[in-house]
């Protein structure tokens, strides 16, 4: 049995078990008009690291969510966020599906298990629903990747100390989890690197490499030409601790440690997926200076490898300082990203060294508590070592301007 | 002439009687003589007991992830109604002796009041906004109110003999009030709590502050 049909099962029996209970359902519509540099975006194939580049479509549905919410019993949820995306291609898919147990316990200390597939809450960029941020359209480098390549396919438990129950200012909550697939996970940091984009992967999809010469190599000989991200190679179970403190709620800091402790010399041979040993620490703070203003940062840092005796190792690193500030149906969000992929291996025919910064700078305008327009523009620079390999020039400037009008219900 | 006069009388009289009856005004202070805010004040005497089915129903809303009225006081036996008005869900609970419940709201989904039958307070959180905090006060008198900024409450009530009963979110055991005898005049009356007040907590949320 596979992950899929697993998550398949969930949803199955997640949709069944709520039709009688009590449901919240949420979703948002997001059309995009795009100008771009002329760099084909990864999505299509080329070596942008945007969205969105020279050959793809001007106007497309950027995102498509639902979100539901069901109540099973006075503890028991069912959680579920479907996704609509137009391209690469027009498919539909589930990003998170999950159940939720949180029971009301007389106990000062309280406590929650999510069982499923959903995201580890170590940023705090994306509080909207379906994992969206409020802020940027294009989210920063770190959680462009967390998008595409993280999503936990297990169990989380979290223990909190909240500080009403103690009469306190601070609250703490310790998260513990254990998860099964994402073996593949920092294939795309390895031979893509970071990229900066809103396009989260659904459980059935996968993430095309792009024009990668080292695949063509004997030792790369399985890799199929895209990344399913969530594919179980190993048999292995992963796991991953966090932190979150918060004081007051004017400052918010998460720490986490993730370690999909991947088999580095797994391979699924019929999906083309290796497993890859991917260990990363993640710190995101974020600090209101006042009821409009907030500054948010992320830094994320870690190493992967696959092959035997190291034949692929990497260290990566990424940071984000961003600005928002939000007067009355007005909010402005700046946002500088700094990443890099060092290679650490001594495999001359697979370099995955790259590093890049962009600039992001998004001003939205709330028109009625349903709808929103917003214009986003950005800047980014990247050099990428293996670009040479396929006869493509390692340093590319992009820039990308966009215009998205928002619908809720 | 005289027929003037006995309306003059009439109407002085008719006056004093009106100030005999206009509302007292009480000031709530702390130990350091500071008028103290939010405290709730009720007063007990053969005339004030509330009534045994509560015509009013109350109502203790979740506006922007808060309980809107952070202290609502009911006289014994009130209905009170719990509307959400977040586009969110709400799990509100108690623990309570005086009630002890919990509501799963929705937007726009109203639930069937509940009745607090039982003197005290009651305490009340969300399980899934932990930084929500409330109080219902459940009193037995139908002569009750809350401190405003500077302190001060007016009753509705004449001169006499009452208990008078005074809470506050700040005492160190929130189920016990402090009750004491007094004397109603007509003229001004202050109280000086006998206890330290603990500072409510305020928390700065939003709407991304649920992840």
């Amino acid at each position: 049995m596979t992950i899929k049909h697993v998550l398949n099962g969930l949803l199955i029996s997640l949709v069944i078990t709520s039709f009688s209970a009590s449901a919240q359902v949420k979703g948002l519509i997001q059309i995009r008009a795009v100008a771009s540099d002329d760099a084909t975006a990864f999505l299509d194939n080329g070596v942008g690291l945007y969205r969105h580049g020279g050959d793809s479509d001007n106007v497309l549905l950027s995102q498509g969510v639902i979100d539901y919410k069901a109540d099973l019993t006075t503890g028991w949820s069912a959680h579920a966020v479907l996704n609509a995306n137009q391209e690469p291609k027009v498919s539909l898919g589930f990003t998170q599906a999950y159940f939720q147990y949180q029971p009301l316990t007389r106990s000062k200390y309280k406590w929650h298990v999510r069982v499923g597939g959903f995201y580890p809450l170590m940023s705090l960029e994306n509080p909207d629903i379906g994992w969206l941020s409020p802020y940027n359209y294009t989210n920063s480098a770190i959680n462009s990747w967390i998008g595409e390549e993280v999503r936990t396919i297990g169990a989380e438990l979290t223990i909190k100390r909240p500080a009403r129950q103690f009469n306190s200012k601070h609250s703490f909550s310790f998260v513990g989890a254990t998860f099964k697939g994402n073996d593949p996970t920092g294939t795309i940091l390895s031979w893509r690197g970071f990229a900066l984009h809103d396009r989260q992967t659904t459980f059935n999809e996968g993430i095309k490499l792009g024009p990668i010469a080292s695949l063509n190599e004997f030792d790369l000989r399985w890799q199929a030409s895209q990344v399913l991200p969530f594919e179980e190679v190993d048999g292995r179970f992963g796991y991953y601790v966090g932190m979150h403190w918060d004081y007051l709620k004017k400052s918010q800091f998460r720490l986490y440690y993730y370690d999909n402790n991947g088999d580095p010399t797994a391979v699924n041979y019929s999906s083309g997926q290796y497993a890859w040993d991917t260990r990363f620490s993640s710190a995101a703070w974020l600090y209101k200076f006042n009821n409009n203003t907030r500054f948010i940062a992320q830094i994320l840092k870690g190493e992967t490898e696959m092959g035997a005796n190291a034949l692929i190792d990497n260290a990566f690193y990424s940071h984000y300082l961003m600005l928002s500030h939000k007067l009355d149906k007005h909010r402005l969000s700046i946002r500088y990203d700094y990443f890099n992929v060092d290679d650490n291996d001594t495999t001359t025919f697979d370099d995955n060294a790259s590093y890049g910064e962009g600039f992001t700078a998004t001003w939205r305008y709330q028109v009625s508590k349903t709808v929103q327009l917003g214009i986003e523009g950005s800047a980014l620079k990247s050099f990428i070592d293996n670009r040479a390999a396929s006869n493509l020039a390692q340093r590319i400037s992009q820039q990308q301007i966009q215009i998205n009008a928002q619908w809720r219900f | 002439m005289v027929k003037l006069m006995i309306k003059k009388i009439i109407f002085l009289s008719l006056l004093t009687v009106h100030f005999f009856t206009d509302a007292s005004e009480i000031n709530i202070k702390t130990l350091d003589n500071k008028p103290l805010a939010n405290a709730v004040v009720w007063l007990k005497s053969a005339d004030t007991e509330p009534p045994s089915e509560s015509e009013i129903t109350y109502a203790m809303r979740q506006v922007d992830r808060e309980f809107t009225p952070r202290i609502l006081v009911v006289p014994q036996n009130a209905k009170v109604v719990f509307p959400n008005e977040d586009s969110i869900m709400h799990h509100v609970y108690s623990f309570s002796k005086a009630k002890s419940f919990e509501l799963k709201l929705y937007k726009e989904q109203p639930k069937a009041p509940i009745v607090f039958d039982q003197t005290g307070v009651v305490e009340l959180g969300c399980n899934i906004h932990d930084w929500m905090l409330g109080y219902i006060v459940v009193v037995d008198s139908a002569l009750f109110a809350i401190t405003d900024a500077e302190g001060n409450v007016e009753l509705p009530a004449t001169a006499g003999t009452y208990e008078m009963s005074v809470w506050h979110s700040g005492f160190s055991d929130i189920s016990k009030v402090e009750t004491s005898e007094v004397t109603l005049s007509g003229i001004d009356f202050e109280y000086v709590v006998k206890q330290p007040i603990t500072a409510t907590i305020d928390f700065t949320t939003d709407e991304f502050d649920d992840y």
